[in-house]
């Protein structure tokens, strides 16, 4: 007999790394909090170390309005101009 | 870079895997976040801190 | 939704023998845990044919993956869970409505929180597809309640991938995510029907969503009055597992709605006792580490409504945040309460009309 799959048709996505720093000294660090509890205390105690460490600065901090959604395009796009990387949480 | 607890590696790395980057590496941290204390906090920081620098120097 | 670019469905053959293509299904880990019924071909199609648009039509994405439920998925997943093709419009406005962003359908179902879908159907069409709304309301039994709700959980494991222990969090899970599918009781229900205040045209039947938390039994056989019965509702809403901001459900036995009727009570008057005595202290909620400033202060800002009372921490931020209705059997003094997801408003009930689009 014949069955259906009952997966999505979606066609897989292809996607590729960010290419890789040549330094970390003196980069700028967004930090995406996602409205978890400790969440933003978290994620501001790593960038607080690169800043100690390697002379980063925190230059954005944006906050999900909802912890189990992508963050909107406007947010990434904008941090994403601002800064050589993100700090973000995923899960609890 | 994402950083989660070590429950949600699994979850992460589906996402990851849908989003067609399967081997995309991600800062694991001891769970949980939500009850930490600042010390607890910082103690987690050091460790998320010390995975990072190879990821983002991609070496 | 318009159809997006997509791949032809997949087909496999299996050995012409039933419970060998059952195993398939197991082996595949396309089940729930229970035995599905194989996505035959010819099935499908009956199943499609319930909806005359493209089989291809996208009916809800989600935003985590970027996969997509098509028709045809649905399909297929419904005729897993045993659903008549009648039962197919319920499920896709089920999704269409668990679609819209405010549900969060990826967050209530991968949380640790362990919330399942709760599909309310209202309206004549639930009479039509022979739903129950009466005796054992949440119970086993009934063919289109049982795997309407079961198809739905398929769907969030089979097309979005929402699996146990890699997406699907939930610490403790839920029963509701077997199924989670009731029809509202119109027979001696003395309000307006969900359908008719959610504002369709008369004779348009809704499917409400609802990201139900658990089950909780309120027991009352004692209570004579309105204030009593909602009492001890109210005090179930309030327990320090469960209160929050967020929305909740109060589903009425015939035994507690005849009471509160007797009185002469509309929803809106039994909403807003609920609203009013569903609450904890403050103090009551540091004492067990729940009290949130944030939380408190959206509770009581410039918008907060009226019956919310400074010092008390109430279930939801206004009376509408509680749906409740009729239903259940005529015999026995017991309601229920539904809570929302986990820890707030991150996901508001939504409904949607059941459409005859064959």
């Amino acid at each position: 007999m014949q069955l259906y799959s009952p997966l999505s048709t979606t066609p897989k996505r292809k996607a590729f790394r960010a290419p890789a720093l040549a330094t970390i000294d003196g980069m700028r660090i967004g930090v995406l909090e996602n409205g978890k509890l400790n969440a933003e205390e978290m994620l501001n105690e790593v960038a607080a170390l690169f800043v100690q460490r390697n002379g980063c600065t925190v230059r954005t901090l944006a906050s999900k309005s909802n912890a189990s959604a992508p963050a909107p395009s406007n947010t990434l796009v904008q941090v994403a101009q601002e800064v050589d990387f993100l700090l973000t949480g995923l899960g609890d | 870079m994402v950083l989660c607890t070590t429950p949600f590696v699994v979850t992460a790395k589906n996402i990851a895997r849908v989003l067609g980057l399967p081997d995309y590496p991600f800062l694991a941290v001891q769970h949980p976040i939500g009850s930490c204390t600042l010390t607890e906090l910082k103690a987690r920081a050091e460790v998320a801190y010390k995975q990072a620098l190879p990821i983002l120097l991609n070496n | 939704m318009p159809a997006a670019a997509t791949t032809s469905p997949r087909i496999h053959e299996v050995p012409d023998d039933l419970l060998a293509a059952i195993d398939f299904c197991y082996e595949q880990g396309w089940t729930d845990g229970l035995p599905v019924i194989p996505p035959v071909v010819d099935r499908v199609k009956a199943m499609l044919a319930a909806d005359s648009r493209p089989a291809e039509t996208v009916i809800a994405h989600h935003p985590a993956t970027g996969l997509d439920l098509s028709l045809h998925a649905a399909a297929a997943n419904a005729v897993m869970a045993g659903c008549l093709p009648e039962y197919f419009p319920v499920l896709v406005a089920a999704f269409e409505a668990m679609d819209r962003p405010e549900f969060n359908f990826h967050g209530s179902t991968a949380s640790t929180g362990g919330s399942a879908p709760l599909l309310i159907v209202s309206g004549p069409y639930a009479d039509e597809i022979g739903m129950n709304s009466d005796v054992n309301l949440f119970g086993p039994g009934n063919r289109a309640n049982g795997t309407i709700g079961r198809a739905v959980r398929l769907i969030l494991r089979n097309v979005f991938q929402m699996l146990p222990g890699i997406s699907d969090k939930s610490t403790q899970g839920n029963p509701g995510k077997y199924s989670f599918c009731i029809a509202e009781r119109s027979r001696g229900n003395p309000w307006p029907l969900l359908c008719e205040t959610q504002g369709y045209a008369k004779g348009t039947s809704s499917v409400t969503v609802f990201a139900g938390g658990g089950f909780c039994n309120v027991e009352n056989h004692g209570g004579n009055t309105p204030e009593q019965v909602l009492g001890s509702v109210a005090d179930a809403m309030a327990n320090y597992g469960c209160i929050t901001l967020g929305q909740s459900v109060v589903i009425l036995a015939p035994e507690h709605m005849q009471i509160i009727a007797a009185s002469g009570w509309t929803r809106e008057q039994a909403q807003d006792f609920l609203f009013a005595h569903a609450r904890r202290s403050v103090d009551g909620m540091k004492g067990v580490g729940k009290y949130r400033d944030r939380e408190y202060e959206t509770q009581h800002g410039e918008a907060a409504h009226a019956l919310a009372e400074g010092g008390f921490v109430h279930r939801g931020l206004k009376p509408d945040d509680i749906l409740i209705t009729l239903g259940g059997g005529d015999a026995g003094g017991h309601s229920c309460f539904i809570p929302s997801w986990s820890r707030g408003r991150g996901s508001i009930m939504q409904h949607a009309a059941i459409a005859n689009r064959k």
